[in-house]
């Protein structure tokens, strides 16, 4: 489409056949690329069909015929299924403890300006630049002290917490980017501060929250560093630690079984990404566009 | 009524809080993001400062050593090695990734059309991917049992290239890990510098168009210079990257063979969570932070000297 936009400015020019050499080779090269970047995602899918033997045969081969077994075993074996539900746990966990208070605090420092909320705002911002590696440690501690190491609060917290400031500045770009008038109405019509919020302003943000939903949804489902401190018992590894695990301990011998636990935990986030890719990547710049 | 609803447009500074109503509901609006931090966050940096400058073995803190932990940490061989590491990645992701994710952004945006338009939600897509899902990928391109590599190599028999042990090789093992790296993290890089590029206002690119400044000289001549400010801010977060880096290295190759891929984050990992020397643990903890807050603050004191 776009390029048909500048067509008509180039035609009548000499140099109009010219360009198209170079578009063509570009095209190649961005091609090729891209199918650098998608051709390993299908790798898996060579070897998830076929049982071990036909795998240690031939593991580039097609499969000769679809067979689901690896992925009931990867189910039963890995116990995928248990992992999963640690980590929707953990998810959930973490969605309603970074949204509720980002949102909150991003509609105070968008609205509610006065030099004091202005030193909070900054203290908040900081908060982004805090790597994790430099507290694992004492959040460890922390959480044994708490009673809350290993245990699913106990990854889900800390996890929210480093969300929270990212979050924050998005919510409040989203708010200052509403008009203040439809605040000023809901005030006049008699709502309180807090109605305002909870009834105007909060369901107008509406687009903000679904993106924050999504991307602290896919940030929690793929989280590795944070679990592999926090949890230790088995039964409450979320489904990364589990592949990981299984990844240490048969490395690539039981390749189709792993395979089928790979993409199970993949799909999720590939699925949200391919529904949601737009949204994804516009809220991945908003964030970093403003940093 | 009219001043009040000035204060709810809340633009204005407006001397401070006088009605309660309003400032409790500021108050509690605050205090889950603030309680958060403070506890998980602020809390425990101050606690990591603390840990570092302790003794500690196991389980028991012991007394105060000052910089005894940072004195052995830089004489520890594991934690050069760890250091070397992570400017070595930092040093090549800005020599490779950061202008080849140039290259791509730059043609996405020049030569767009039917084809390359939709590559972009492609090439972001490698960085929503769980990171132990990336390293088993990794691992399936370059384990020397059935790996993709090796397994090309004894189809066409490269007897050489079936020799390369691409994750045992000390000398190797980083390029590999750094590779699937680049195949995850490059995403974001093009996606940055496409919504920058894009920001150049269409009359500078006709312009130029006209001038016959069509390619790589407008890249060079207009392009580069308009996005060199977004350029070093994605070095910035490059080298901070590489700082933070653990998954990756530790997933795929624990950090071996020997010290080959160890980078920081994993030697705290091993110092804090294995061999239970605290005070070790902490010292690198403190190293990261203060290194990448020394890159962060130059980022915005470059983004003040150039405030658009």
């Amino acid at each position: 489409m776009s390029n048909q936009e500048h067509a008509p400015r180039l035609e009548g020019l000499p140099r109009h056949a010219r360009l198209d050499v170079p578009a063509l080779l570009a095209t190649i090269v961005l091609v090729i690329l891209a199918l650098a970047v998608i051709v390993p995602m299908i790798l898996p899918f060579f070897f998830v069909f076929k049982t071990r033997l036909e795998y240690s045969y031939n593991p580039w081969s097609l499969p000769k015929q679809i067979r689901w077994d690896n992925f009931t075993q990867a189910w039963k074996v890995i116990q995928i299924g248990r992992g999963m539900l640690n980590t929707l746990v953990v998810c959930a966990g973490a969605i309603v403890c970074t949204v509720p208070p980002a949102a909150m605090a991003g509609y105070i420092f968008a609205r509610y300006r006065n030099r004091l909320t202005e030193v909070v705002f900054y203290i908040i911002l900081a908060g982004y630049f805090v790597p994790v590696q430099m507290v694992l440690l004492p959040l460890y501690r922390m959480s044994v002290s708490f009673h809350l190491a290993d245990t699913l609060p106990g990854l889900f917290l800390p996890m929210a917490a480093f969300g929270i400031s990212f979050w924050t500045l998005i919510y409040r770009s989203f708010f200052k980017s509403l008009p203040g008038e439809l605040a000023e109405a809901a005030r006049m019509d008699g709502s309180g501060h807090p109605g305002t919020f909870f009834r105007v302003m909060l369901p107008l943000a509406g687009p903000a929250t679904v993106l924050a939903v999504l991307l602290v949804f896919i940030g929690a489902w793929s989280d590795y560093l944070l679990s592999l401190i926090m949890i230790n018992s088995q039964s409450l590894f979320t489904m990364q630690l589990r592949v990981a695990q299984f990844l240490n301990a048969y490395g690539v011998d039981y390749m189709p079984r792993y395979s089928a636990a790979a993409i199970i935990s993949a799909a999720p986030t590939v699925i949200l990404y391919i529904v949601g890719h737009r949204w994804i990547i516009r809220g991945t710049l908003a964030g970093a566009l403003k940093g | 009524m009219a001043d009040r609803a000035e204060r709810a447009r809340g633009r204005r500074r407006k001397g401070g809080i006088r009605d309660r109503s309003r400032s409790l509901f500021i108050l509690l609006m605050l205090l889950p993001a603030v309680v958060a931090l403070g506890i998980f966050m602020y809390y425990p940096i101050e606690e990591t400062f603390h840990i570092s400058l302790m003794r500690s073995n196991g389980l028991v803190t012991a007394a105060y050593t000052g910089l005894e932990n940072y004195r052995l940490l830089f004489h520890n061989d594991e934690f050069r090695a760890g250091l070397a590491h992570v400017f070595l990645w930092a040093f090549w992701s800005v020599l490779i990734q950061l202008p080849l994710a140039f290259f791509v952004a730059f043609c996405l945006i020049i030569y767009r059309n039917k084809v390359t338009k939709p590559l972009r939600s492609i090439y972001y897509m490698a960085n929503i991917l769980p990171s132990t899902i990336t390293a088993m990928l990794g691992i399936f391109i370059f384990s020397n049992t059935n790996g993709v590599l090796a397994s090309f190599a004894r189809l066409i028999h490269w007897n050489w290239m079936m020799k390369i042990d691409f994750l045992g090789s000390p000398s190797i093992a980083f390029w590999s890990v750094f590779f699937v790296a680049t195949w995850m993290y490059l995403g974001f890089p093009i996606i940055y510098l496409m919504a920058r590029i894009e920001q150049i206002p269409s009359e500078i690119r006709e312009a130029a168009e006209l001038d016959g400044a069509g390619g790589w000289r407008y890249a060079r001549t207009i392009v580069i210079p308009m996005v060199s400010y977004s350029l070093r801010i994605l070095a910035v977060l490059m080298i901070v990257g590489s700082l933070k880096l653990f998954d990756l290295p530790y997933l795929m190759t624990k950090g071996g063979p020997g010290d080959a891929t160890k980078t920081l984050g994993i030697i705290l990992y091993n110092q804090g969570f294995v061999n239970w020397q605290y005070g070790s643990a902490a010292a690198i903890g403190v190293v990261i932070f203060l290194l990448s807050l020394i890159f962060t603050i130059a980022q915005f004191s470059w983004q003040s000297g150039e405030s658009e």
